[in-house]
């Protein structure tokens, strides 16, 4: 009668739901056979022969295999056949009412679709974004200055402290560090710019990931003397060489040095985001010192077992502290070392964006529930009488409450499955309007199984949110009732719709919530859009022009490539003005500490400094306040002139005219070499110009010639008359034709460059939300509508006998509008409550506009209101055309 | 609820009455309850004695009573060792058995109570 598969699943099943009592079905036997005996015994001694005993012992014991199926059918209360019974059942009563389900299956995987989507984000980004073995147990140190509260602090290292780090720490089993290396690739038609960095030996045994193609770095290749080699990765791989495989094996011109590519890494490698990895074992330097060291490391550290980062920060902050005793200069005067997971290091701020969205999520998948809830209610309460019947025919409860929780069980899966495909199609659009620089690179954001498994735990819980409730509901009735009920009913068979009600009431308030945070997100963009940038982003190509520090040492050197490039791209038709500056906005230069002449200050004061062409503001069209820029003889002469920005004037200036004021910068001191005058001229102050990101208030900001020996130039910004994203060819072609050996690198458009910087974080958290808070919207219509047409069906005679005695259309449209809102309003009133409860969640993500902005309130609850009267006047009218005839004849 | 494909054996003995579905467990009950710890075999025996050869009883459906009465938690069950030295498992009435052995007995007595006297009627007497 059972195969031996469907014997596994019982037994499985038993296991699974087995009650406490249960025993196993040897002990049974056992039970079984003694009494079997015992019984022929009695026989036997009663004069029968053995054989005749041991019959009629069976035959008054009684059938066992019945008696086994008996007890199992006691045993395990959901037995497969039975459920699998419930399920067929369940079809066949869904496929009679196609509606129903159709708006149940779609409302769930609107539900689960969303939160799956979302929650696979989160999986591949925040909880396993690294595919390596034991990246949990990755971290990083950094030295923490005691005296500072952020969470700032140095994280590279010079060969000589990386080294001791390595060889004098105990909580590690392994370490690999990685150092940046700007690699100058030369071909053919010009030289382009890879991202590279030196790997220490035992890089790749650290991550444990194989080559994709070809090998990984080898012991012999760290030799002195070994063939240069190096390692690519895959997106590199993809997008500069378009995947070719016959480049492997093959020599490239990296930084003049001919190496060999000997591996190709596979998709989710991508330590330090680097394109190419190179061989380099770390070695002691004389100079030791962070500032003369010839590299710094960025280090990893593989906690051995059972050591905690506390454990690791105490270890290694006796490292630090000796080598903070040979080096100073380097370490600040109180610090400790604070241990980092790798996977806090690429996180940050999107980790709550995230979870404001996991939330939102949540609620999403709440109010769908509620809606199906309904729709069940609703139905329910149509089946009212073949529950009944069912009961009258001997079903209990807990068997009319599994019927009814299989149905709901067969919707949920429906609808998981349906929202897999919707996950699937938004998480495609969800990774395109990902801000790309918040997620770690090696993270790749897909269906897998954890996704898939949490899609299919949530299809198994929400039948007990969306299915308990009016399972409970209509198994608890007496039976003679509604049987009596004439048809319909008056009022419904139901004691009230008080449930139903409830549950649109919550509805529309989780609805609220979600819209109020949608729309406080959404002020907050705006808030953000109109932050003053103080530059006219617009018409402006950018890219970084790195020149090879061999051939480029003096500011010489650089002018005699800048000023035949500029010259170069002037030419260009098409270009309106071009210049070379430090830095493109919105980042500024680098930190120095100043002296202004004249003037005595207590605490540090500091700038962000670069250098810059002379029309590098004309470019950018920043306006000048006071003065002018640099003119082409000062910049030719190297004249020590500045510009500063109006915070600049303002803070360390005071009201005094700021032109003809005399500033020094303590990075520029050394360079200035002996006997120099170190002091610069202001010669102009312009208005400020965002170099802080647009949430935190402008830095002090400076601006010298290029030509003056500092960090100097490395970037290009051309204001063109057509779009600037045309530009890239022509301009690298003039970079090409000034030195084939300087890389355009970074290339696009100004805007681009700040919309990915300033605004792609928010935005991506408001069209989220603002994406949830409209289907939100969707699905609280469909409850409100549905809850109400449907007790206004069920009020059809009640409203022909109220017609029929004189009243009128507009009262009876009034009437179950009057119904309805009342359910909307108590909605809203506890939506404003929990937005005001729950505001401090996302008061982080707001800026320029309060959480419990008024505005907002009002706005999202009009908009809801709106919604939400539309759908109550469509069931509203039909009522009102209901014929009194026909509904008193109606059944 | 049985399936109704699956064979439903009955005994076919017509001298004897069937136990009415129900009342085995009350029976084991007040057994438990009269007797104390007994396995099995003696529960058969004792509601055999006790019944005075009317009831005909499948011996194994006791277990499925027993199981079912367990799953109430009105009785627990023990391995121990019986009279004849033999491995056995005694079941014994809980607290929570008591209480519903006095409820069913008072049922059972007043629905005894109505069919005596339903059945005293006299053919062609109005009450």
């Amino acid at each position: 009668m059972s195969s031996p598969k469907r014997s596994k699943l019982r037994a499985f099943a038993s296991k699974l739901c087995g009650f406490i009592g249960a025993q196993p079905p040897d002990e049974f036997d056992d039970e079984v056979q003694e009494h079997v005996q015992l019984l022929s015994e009695r026989f036997k001694n009663q004069g029968m022969s053995k054989e005749e005993a041991a019959a009629a012992a069976r035959r008054q014991f009684g059938n066992v295999t019945l008696l086994q199926e008996e007890r199992r059918g006691l045993q395990t209360f959901l037995s497969i056949e039975a459920i699998w019974g419930d399920v067929r059942y369940s079809l066949r009563a869904l496929r009679k009412s196609p509606g129903f389900a159709a708006v149940c299956i779609f409302t769930i995987a609107l539900g689960i679709g969303a939160a799956t989507s979302i929650f696979s984000v989160i999986e591949n980004v925040l909880l396993e974004p690294f595919p390596y073995k034991g990246a949990e147990r990755m971290v990083f140190p950094r030295i923490h200055n005691s005296q500072e509260t952020g969470e700032d602090g140095r994280q590279g290292y010079t060969a000589n402290e990386l080294l001791e780090f390595t060889e004098s720490n105990h909580v590690f089993d392994s370490i690999t560090a990685a150092a940046e290396d700007v690699v100058l690739f030369k071909h053919g038609e010009g030289t382009d710019q890879l991202d590279g960095a030196h790997v220490t030996p035992g890089t790749f045994e650290f991550f444990g990931m194989p080559a994709l193609h070809g090998r990984v770095l080898q012991p012999a290749d760290y030799e002195p003397g070994a063939p240069p080699v190096f390692v690519m990765r895959y997106k590199t791989w993809i997008e500069r060489f378009n995947g070719d495989l016959s480049i492997l094996n093959t020599t490239l011109d990296l930084n003049g040095i001919p190496s060999t590519l000997v591996g190709i890494m596979p998709p989710r490698f991508g330590w330090y985001d680097a394109d190419v990895l190179i061989p380099e074992k770390p070695r002691r330097e004389a100079k030791g010192s962070f500032a003369e060291s010839a590299e710094i490391w960025f280090m990893l550290g593989h906690l051995k077992p059972g050591i905690s980062t506390y454990q690791a920060e105490a270890d290694l902050d006796v490292i630090a502290t000796h080598l903070a005793k040979i080096c100073p200069q380097d370490y600040p005067a109180r610090f400790t070392v604070r241990v980092k997971k790798l996977g806090d290091s690429v996180i940050g701020r999107f980790e709550s964006t995230l979870y404001t969205v996991l939330a939102a999520v949540g609620l999403l998948l709440l109010i769908a529930c509620s809606n199906v809830a309904n729709l069940m209610l609703a139905r329910a309460t149509t089946r009212e009488k073949e529950l009944v019947l069912r009961a009258a025919l001997g079903a209990g409860r807990a068997r009319l409450v599994r019927l009814l929780m299989v149905e709901s069980l067969v919707l949920a899966v429906a609808g998981a499955t349906l929202g897999i495909f919707i996950a699937w199609g938004g998480l495609k659009a969800l990774v395109a309007v990902m801000p790309q620089d918040f997620i770690p690179t090696e993270s790749v954001i897909e269906l897998n199984t954890p996704v898939l498994a949490f899609a299919l735990a949530i299809a198994m819980l929400t039948p007990l949110l969306f299915g308990f409730a009016p399972a409970l509901q209509c198994s608890r009735r007496d039976l003679i009732d509604p049987l009596r009920d004439t048809s319909k009913g008056i009022g419904g068979g139901f004691r009230s719709g008080w449930l139903r009600d409830a549950v649109v009431a919550t509805e529309v308030a989780l609805s609220l919530t979600l819209l109020i945070g949608a729309g406080l997100l959404m002020r907050s963009f705006v808030a953000l859009r109109e932050v003053p940038l103080g530059l006219q982003a617009d018409h402006v190509f950018q890219a970084f022009v790195p020149l090879p520090p061999d051939r480029y040492k003096t500011p010489e050197q650089a002018a005699a490539f800048f000023r035949p490039l500029l010259a170069r791209l002037k030419a260009l038709p098409g270009v309106v003005a071009a210049a070379a500056s430090g830095a493109i906005p919105p980042n500024g230069g680098d930190a120095t500490k100043l002296q202004v002449a004249g003037k005595a200050n207590t605490e540090d004061w500091q700038a962000m400094l670069q250098q810059a062409s002379q029309e590098y503001f004309h470019v950018l069209r920043i306006e000048f306040k006071e003065g002018r820029g640099f003119n082409e003889v000062e910049l030719n002469d190297a004249r020590k002139v500045a510009v500063v920005n109006a915070t600049f004037a303002r803070k360390y200036l005071g009201n005094e005219n700021p032109v003809g004021q005399r500033v020094r910068f303590a990075s520029l001191d050394t360079l200035a070499g002996q006997g120099r005058d170190p002091w610069f001229e202001i010669v102009g102050v312009v208005d400020n110009v965002i170099n802080n990101g647009l949430q935190s208030p402008i830095e002090p900001e400076v601006w010298i010639p290029y030509t003056i020996p500092g960090p100097g130039a490395q970037a290009l910004l051309v204001r063109t008359s057509q779009d600037p994203a045309t530009m890239m060819n022509a301009v690298r072609q003039a970079v090409w034709a000034t030195d084939s050996g300087v890389a355009l690198a970074y290339p696009g458009t100004l805007t681009d460059r700040v919309n990915e910087h300033l605004y792609a974080g928010p935005r991506f958290g408001f069209v989220l939300m603002t994406i949830f808070g409209s289907i939100g919207l969707i699905l609280v219509t469909i409850g409100v509508y549905s809850v109400l047409a449907y007790s206004t069906s069920l009020k059809t005679r009640e409203i022909g006998i109220r017609m029929a005695l004189g009243a009128e259309r507009r009262d009876v449209v009034g009437m179950v509008i009057r119904s309805g809102l009342r359910f909307v309003f108590a909605g809203l009133a506890i939506g404003i409550v929990v937005s005001l409860l729950l505001s401090q969640l996302i008061s982080t993500q707001l800026v320029g506009v309060a959480a419990y902005d008024p505005a907002t309130l009002v706005a999202m609850t009009l908009i809801l209101m709106l919604t939400a009267a539309i759908a109550c006047w469509i069931p509203a009218r039909h009522a009102a055309q209901v014929d009194p005839l026909v509904a008193l004849r109606y059944e | 609820m049985q399936n109704p494909k699956e064979p439903l054996e009955r005994p076919m003995n017509a001298k004897k009455s069937e136990v009415l579905q129900g009342t085995l467990d009350l029976m084991i009950l007040k057994t438990l309850h009269g007797l104390g710890p007994l396995h099995g075999f003696g529960i058969a025996r004792r509601i055999e004695q006790i019944s005075r050869d009317v009831l005909q009883l499948n011996e194994g459906t006791v277990y499925t009573s027993l199981l079912r009465l367990q799953l109430q938690k009105w009785i627990t069950a023990e391995w121990g060792v019986s009279e004849n030295n033999r491995k056995a498992k005694f079941y014994s009435i809980t607290k929570r058995g008591l209480n519903q052995l006095e409820l069913e007995a008072q049922n059972w007595t007043r629905i005894s109570d109505v069919i005596g006297r339903i059945l005293q009627l006299e053919p062609g007497s109005k009450s």
